[in-house]
């Protein structure tokens, strides 16, 4: 089976406010329809990577591209791009949960009336049926108008998760997203991170090597800002062809 | 967390020290309302509460004495200049958190700091001397041949325009107090968690939805406190309003008609009144005053100690 | 009109919307404060430090006796307040921290710092000016004082609270009573946010006109007599500016100038001093 790949960096690399190198010539190819998982030490640039995706690093002063990050045929990096419509097709969802302060429902309805999105029935289905992707609808459905922060954090991440699918993106970035979750949450997100792959392109950053074996079908290991080792999840946790990658993953060091 | 050895003599004196010192502001507080109902109590006796709140005479030569004009002029001065000044302010918010290019970010900061430091006195005098000619040549009339043309609305704008009235004072207060009332806006918006505001970004949102939807909302307890805050600030502002505003004890329907405040009035009458039950009303309208601002000012931190609680570090 | 292009030009809008305000404020205040540094200037010259003010309506004479009012009343408020506002933060911090009685005077003191401050000086004129039968620099102090009071006790509370608790265990672990802690450990830690707290509660009060109106007074003669009206530059720009004279009005622009920029230079030192400090 030929994989089309969905993403792709071509000698990306990334600095920070004062000209702090943080990625250095990355070139990956991230496929579709499949999980890849980043892993490596703290401050290795993981979620850095992560973040160029969604140039999310546009928000704040002095961040600087070099290189190109090719979506959908295009190179993204350039000038004149429209954020407003990548970010809404490459959805993210964080470290901690993060609902808007708002009610359930309109956590999920807020990104679909962006889209434009106004009659109610059809908002309606489309939440539940985002909800329902993100099993969490049996658990909500009668509670929709209660205030999202009602929820534990395990909900509140899967319905972060719901809000990042409602609008239909062809990507989502996960940054962590089980770190500050109990086991039989993170357990329910794997699940699901597994379910999703049918119809999203997933990317996800984790300190948590089991996970990365987990979810994952391919996996990347960073480590100063480089890409070490890329290749099949599998091959890379069982047999790397790096020295470094064998280190971390057997806990040698990291 | 507190410490319970004082065994040292020293130590037990210190603490002593320091529990009087602190208790000073109680002492103030209490010592205002003592002194001021003590002084006020000629006029309390002789002019009741209500019918004191709600007489507008004014009348030195008769003696008989009301604050409905005082109040009058305090609140219209005081809301009129809250509505310029908090649309401009949560702006001027909005703008240094989000829009302002980020070499303008800090420096419209600092300015804004800055001019939240200048003394009334200063606005006041800047007002009678530059901003008061200006109203009545230009702006005043300007408004008077627009708005105050209008059916309802035009009777706020009838009469001579002399640029010492109402709306220049509300314009000066609103100027003075634009500077405080961004910067309590701008920290109450810099309590929204920034992954929440990236999370809103990464689903597509733009700059404004962004403010709109989740910082506002957010926000909105503090910068609620924080408009609060700046009414109970402008309710006691004296020399930004003193200049300009006429000192004339009437209640009108014009916005061009000069009027007194309470601040105004005490500022202008105290060292001069020369009876006894004049001077026991002005105690007594700084009675009122105080008591105003103080219910104000108590509203105001209340919602911005729940902001604070609810996001805070 | 597409969805897309709606939200951009909804965007769009909002933006121009606020960077007008921002204009709009700005541009208020670039105008006060050029104007005050335009007139301002123009009236400077040595007699105004050098004399005291001529008869009204003869040309010539200066404010020196407003100035020197000015610093004494300054200077005289800031030494009473100063030191009960740094007792009383330390009180918060230290011995009452964490307590309800702490916050309660907390709170108040926030309200306290916000109250008009002409109420402060009706209140003083009743207890210090009307018994003793005459105004009195040292009833302006007073008033000034008590604005300070407030002021000074919350930047301490909040410094002092910002030295980190284990440096207290670590003194303490060393047999130190508590307010040999206080003195040696904590105040030096807090030293110079304290020291800030000072300079700002100093540009506050320097800059009040309304709570001196009924205290210090005015006096159009040299004086050093605390004990009889002060003048200071507040007042008289207020009397000069509401005067029928020109050469007033030129004397209460230069006077306004020079309050201007000594508050903005203590405020800017105090900011600076913070920046330096706490750059973290």
């Amino acid at each position: 089976m030929t994989q089309e790949i969905e993403l792709e960096t071509r000698d990306l690399n990334f600095y920070y406010v004062g000209g702090v190198h943080a990625l250095k010539s990355i070139n990956v190819q991230i496929d579709r329809n499949l999980v890849t998982a980043f892993i490596g030490p703290s401050g290795c640039g993981k979620t850095t990577l992560l973040r160029c995706f969604n140039r999310m690093h546009d928000l704040y002063p002095h961040n600087r591209y070099e290189g190109e990050i090719i979506f959908q045929g295009k190179n993204m990096l350039i000038d004149g791009i429209d954020l407003i419509r990548l970010r809404s097709s490459i959805g993210m969802v964080f470290q901690k949960p993060t609902p808007f302060p708002m009610t359930i429902f309109e956590n999920i309805a807020y990104g679909l009336r962006l889209k434009g999105y106004r009659k109610k029935p059809e908002l309606f289905e489309r939440v539940e049926q985002a909800l329902n992707d993100a099993a969490l609808w049996q658990e909500v459905k009668d509670k929709l108008q209660v205030n999202a922060f009602a929820l534990s954090g395990g909900q509140q991440q899967r319905l972060c998760i719901a809000r990042a699918l409602a609008v239909e993106p062809e990507v989502i970035l996960f940054d962590e997203p089980t770190s500050a979750l109990d086991p039989i949450s993170t357990a329910k997100i794997e699940e699901l991170i597994v379910e999703l792959k049918e119809r999203v392109t997933i990317v996800i950053v984790t300190h948590n090597m089991q996970q990365a074996a987990r979810v994952s079908d391919m996996t990347a290991f960073l480590y100063l800002g480089e890409i070490i080792e890329y290749g099949q999840t599998k091959k890379i946790f069982t047999n790397p062809d790096n020295k470094q990658t064998d280190d971390y993953i057997t806990g040698r060091f990291g | 967390m507190g410490i319970t050895l004082r065994k040292d003599p020293i130590d037990l004196f210190f603490s002593a020290v320091t529990a009087v010192a602190a208790c000073s502001v109680i002492a103030i507080i209490l010592g205002i309302v003592f002194v001021l109902i003590r002084e006020s109590s000629l006029a309390i006796g002789k002019f009741g509460f209500f019918a004191f709140l709600t007489s507008t005479d004014w009348n030195p030569v008769t003696e008989s004495f009301g604050a409905a004009t005082t109040i009058f002029g305090t609140i219209v001065t005081t809301v009129l200049a809250l509505v310029i000044a908090v649309p401009t302010a949560i702006g001027i918010a909005i703008f240094v958190t989000e829009v302002a290019p980020d070499f303008l970010k800090g420096p419209i900061g600092i300015a804004i700091e800055l001019l939240a430091a200048i003394p009334s006195i200063i606005y006041g005098m800047w007002g009678l001397f530059t901003l008061a000619p200006i109203m009545a040549n230009h702006i005043e009339p300007a408004l008077q041949s627009t708005v105050g043309r209008l059916p309802l609305i035009g009777i706020l704008f009838e009469g001579t325009p002399m640029g010492i009235d109402l709306f220049t004072a509300s314009v000066i207060l609103s100027i003075m107090i634009i500077p405080f009332t961004a910067s309590i806006a701008r920290d109450s918006f810099n309590l929204t968690p920034a992954v929440v505001k990236e999370s809103a970004y990464g689903i597509g949102a733009t700059k404004w939805e962004v403010v709109k939807n989740i910082v506002l909302p957010y926000s909105k307890v503090g910068v609620f406190g924080g408009v609060v805050l700046s009414l109970g600030r402008a309710l006691g502002e004296t020399m930004a309003v003193a200049f300009v505003l006429g000192n004339s004890h009437k209640i009108t329907s014009s916005l061009l008609d000069a009027a007194a405040t309470i601040t105004v009035t005490l500022a202008n009458e105290f060292t001069e009144a020369d009876s006894d039950v004049y001077l026991s009303s002005l105690f007594y309208l700084a009675l009122v005053l105080f008591l105003m601002s103080f219910i104000v000012l108590a509203i105001a931190k209340f919602f911005l100690l729940r902001a604070e609680k609810r996001y805070g570090r | 009109m597409t969805v897309e292009q709606r939200r951009k030009l909804e965007n769009l809008t909002a933006l121009v919307l606020s960077t007008l305000a921002a204009a709009f404020g700005l541009f208020w205040l670039i105008f006060i404060l050029g104007d005050v540094l335009v007139h301002g200037i123009g009236a400077l010259n040595a007699d105004l430090f050098l004399s005291d003010p001529a008869p009204p309506g003869i040309e010539g004479g200066g404010l020196r006796n407003a100035f020197v009012g000015q610093i004494m009343i300054t200077f005289f408020a800031t030494l009473i307040g100063v030191p009960i506002g740094v007792l009383g933060g330390t009180f918060l911090a230290e011995y009452a921290r964490g307590t309800r009685f702490a916050r309660i005077i907390s709170v108040l003191s926030d309200i306290m710092v916000s109250v008009p401050s002409i109420v402060i000086g009706t209140f003083i004129y009743a207890l210090l000016v009307r018994p003793l039968g005459h105004f009195s620099g040292w009833a302006g102090s007073i008033a000034l004082a008590v604005i300070m009071i407030p002021v000074v006790l919350r930047t301490t509370e909040d410094m002092l609270s910002l030295v980190p608790w284990t440096l207290r265990e670590a003194a303490f672990a060393l047999g130190a009573p508590y307010y040999k802690v206080i003195m040696k450990v904590v105040y030096r830690g807090a030293a110079t946010g304290i020291l800030t707290g000072v300079l700002l509660s100093i540009a506050r009060v320097a800059g009040e006109t309304a709570p001196l109106l009924f205290t210090s007074f005015n006096n159009n003669f040299f004086s050093w007599d605390m004990n009889g009206p002060v003048a200071s530059l507040t007042v008289t720009v207020f009397q000069y500016a509401m005067g029928p004279f020109e050469e007033w009005h030129t004397q209460a622009w230069a006077a306004s100038l020079l309050i201007t920029l000594f508050i903005l230079a203590i405020t800017i030192l105090g900011r600076a001093i913070i920046k330096w400090r706490y750059r973290s």
